[in-house]
């Protein structure tokens, strides 16, 4: 498990954050969109359970170093989340080894939030908990993460009552304000109107460090190559190359057939 | 090279490493506390009205069935009534954790899926939120009790450990229910019916001691018989409650506990997949 707290020893650039080796992550999902005894009682004559294999990763070797700023590219269903998902030890890998030398954060595409029937400051007390941070770790970083999010008296209103764009900002919030060694973020970046996307973007450049690593995904291009000092496209759960973000993303768009326009630059 | 904080390795059916579970699920001890207290304070427990309608639906439910009892048993008695309020209120720890616990793990699926924690905290909340339920009903029965003329004695020290032995099981239970819940949706609806079917079972409408002696070999196999058994003679009677009766129902909370534990985490690695 993950643990924010464990985060005591300084990492010297170069060293390796997060260790990917020879990943695969194979998902057996059921037809039935929600597995009840009723739908089991009912298939137990037709023999086998109707289910599809999604082969979400493959083969994906994979080292971020500290002071790294690694984007993270590829169409939909390339295995970006999925990726992510279990670099943050969320889901278990099918086949592979994943090393993680360092805390977490993680601002996973969900973002932040539990039960949508309490406040936003439950929500952040308990995701904070959860991830292993101390009551007085979240305490001290509280007022920050409020006054970051802009939600003002909001922040004690019940989660539901929240607008996407507010779910958004709060999730970004916690997760860059609470100085994980490794900061993964997932789609997030582009959320908000266009006030927080800057201020969010302004807080992704502040963050990177020599002593921090960065995974970003995304599909808002010129982010990533103004951002990162190194990008890595995902197909069909392959790694298919890394490198120069610039080239990278280059022959990710060659690759899309679509060119540089100005609407794939754009955040999507 | 320093030695990795976190390694993922494939996921086995099989336990994980037991000693790192506990340490990881120790040191997030507070998130059960937090937790708890959130979830009541949104249940509105935390007001004076709140807490009332703690104390009176399961008041309310004791006149109900004691009305039951008068109409077809013919009998009454502050015994009588004390039995039924004091089991009713252990029953209801217990059936408060079932049902607490069995969407525990379901409900907490954005959390599950954003946050890589111990996932056992999620059931373990729905006992303490159960217990803080609980805490307040006992206080009630002592004023009960008082009122009834019910007999004061040493011997009521010994409803402690049966509190504990309930908690153990109301825990196993809760663990066990919401892994099922996992794999099967539809176990919730089913729930009613099986606290209901487990109250008639017990010892709560009725004595133990007044079951057939052929009933009783069945009631073995009833978890919640030897410990509401026990309960009953310790806090209504302060009688000191029969060692094997204890015994059985340590020997079952914690079996209950062993086998929804060892479910829960052989299980838990492939919850994030089956959210």
């Amino acid at each position: 498990m993950s643990s924010l707290s464990a985060s005591n020893t300084s990492h010297a650039t170069g060293d390796i954050a997060v260790s990917v080796q020879d990943l695969s992550l194979t998902y057996t999902t059921a037809i039935e969109r929600r597995p009840t005894l009723k739908a089991r009682a009912k298939s137990l004559g037709r023999g086998t359970k109707q289910t599809r294999v999604i082969h979400a990763l493959e083969n994906v070797n994979l080292d971020v170093a500290y002071g790294q700023v690694l984007g993270v590219i590829g169409t939909n269903g390339a295995g970006k989340s999925s990726l992510m998902r279990t670099i943050a030890g969320i889901i278990p890998p099918t086949k592979g080894r994943i090393e993680v030398f360092g805390s977490v954060s993680t601002l996973l595409a969900l973002g932040v939030g539990f039960n949508p029937a309490m406040s936003g400051r439950a929500n952040v007390h308990l995701g904070g908990l959860a991830a292993g941070m101390t009551r007085k770790e979240i305490e001290d970083h509280f007022d920050e993460i409020a006054e970051f999010s802009e939600l003002g008296d909001a922040i004690d209103a019940p989660m539901r009552t929240y607008s996407s764009g507010m779910y958004a900002r709060l999730g970004f919030s916690v997760a860059a304000t609470v100085q994980p060694d490794i900061l993964i973020v997932d789609e997030a970046l582009s959320t908000g109107d266009a006030h927080f996307k800057e201020k969010s973007f302004n807080k992704i450049k502040e963050l990177r460090s020599e002593d921090r690593a960065l995974i970003l995904v995304s599909h808002a291009m010129a982010t990533l190559r103004e951002i990162c000092n190194d990008v890595a496209w995902l197909h069909k759960g392959k790694l298919v190359n890394r490198g120069n973000p610039n080239e990278i993303i280059d022959a990710y768009q060659d690759f899309l057939h679509l060119g540089k326009s100005s609407v794939i630059d754009e955040d999507l | 090279m320093s030695t990795p904080l976190q390694v993922y390795e494939p996921f086995k059916a099989g336990l994980p490493p037991l000693r790192k579970y506990w340490r990881s699920l120790w040191s997030r001890r507070t998130f059960i506390s937090e937790y708890s207290r959130s979830e009541l304070r949104e249940q509105h427990f935390d007001s004076i009205f709140g807490q009332l309608w703690l104390i009176l639906n399961p008041l309310m439910l004791s006149a109900v069935y004691f009305l039951l009892i008068v109409i077809i048993g013919g009998s009454g008695g502050a015994i009588r009534y004390g039995h039924l309020t004091a089991s009713l209120f252990l029953f209801y720890l217990v059936s408060n954790s079932l049902t607490g616990g069995v969407k525990s793990v379901t409900a907490g699926q954005r959390l599950i899926l954003n946050t890589a924690f111990p996932r056992m905290m999620l059931p373990i909340s729905a006992t303490v939120i159960a217990f803080f339920k609980f805490v307040p009903t006992l206080l009630v029965f002592m004023v009960i009790r008082t009122f009834l003329g019910l007999p004061f004695g040493w011997e009521m020290l010994w409803s402690i450990p049966i509190i504990v032995i309930a908690l153990i099981f109301s825990l196993g239970v809760a663990i066990l229910i919401s892994t099922i819940n996992v794999y099967f949706r539809d176990i919730a609806s089913f729930l009613p019916y099986l606290t209901r079917t487990f109250l008639y079972l017990s010892p709560i409408l009725y004595e133990a001691s007044a079951l057939k002696p052929q009933l009783r070999t069945f009631e073995h196999f009833n978890p919640l018989f030897s410990i509401l058994e026990s309960w009953s003679l310790s806090i209504v009677h302060a009688q000191t409650p029969n060692l094997s009766s204890m015994l059985t129902a340590l020997a079952w909370a914690v079996g209950v506990l062993l086998i929804g534990t060892y479910f829960f985490l052989s299980r838990e690695r492939e919850f994030a997949v089956r959210l």
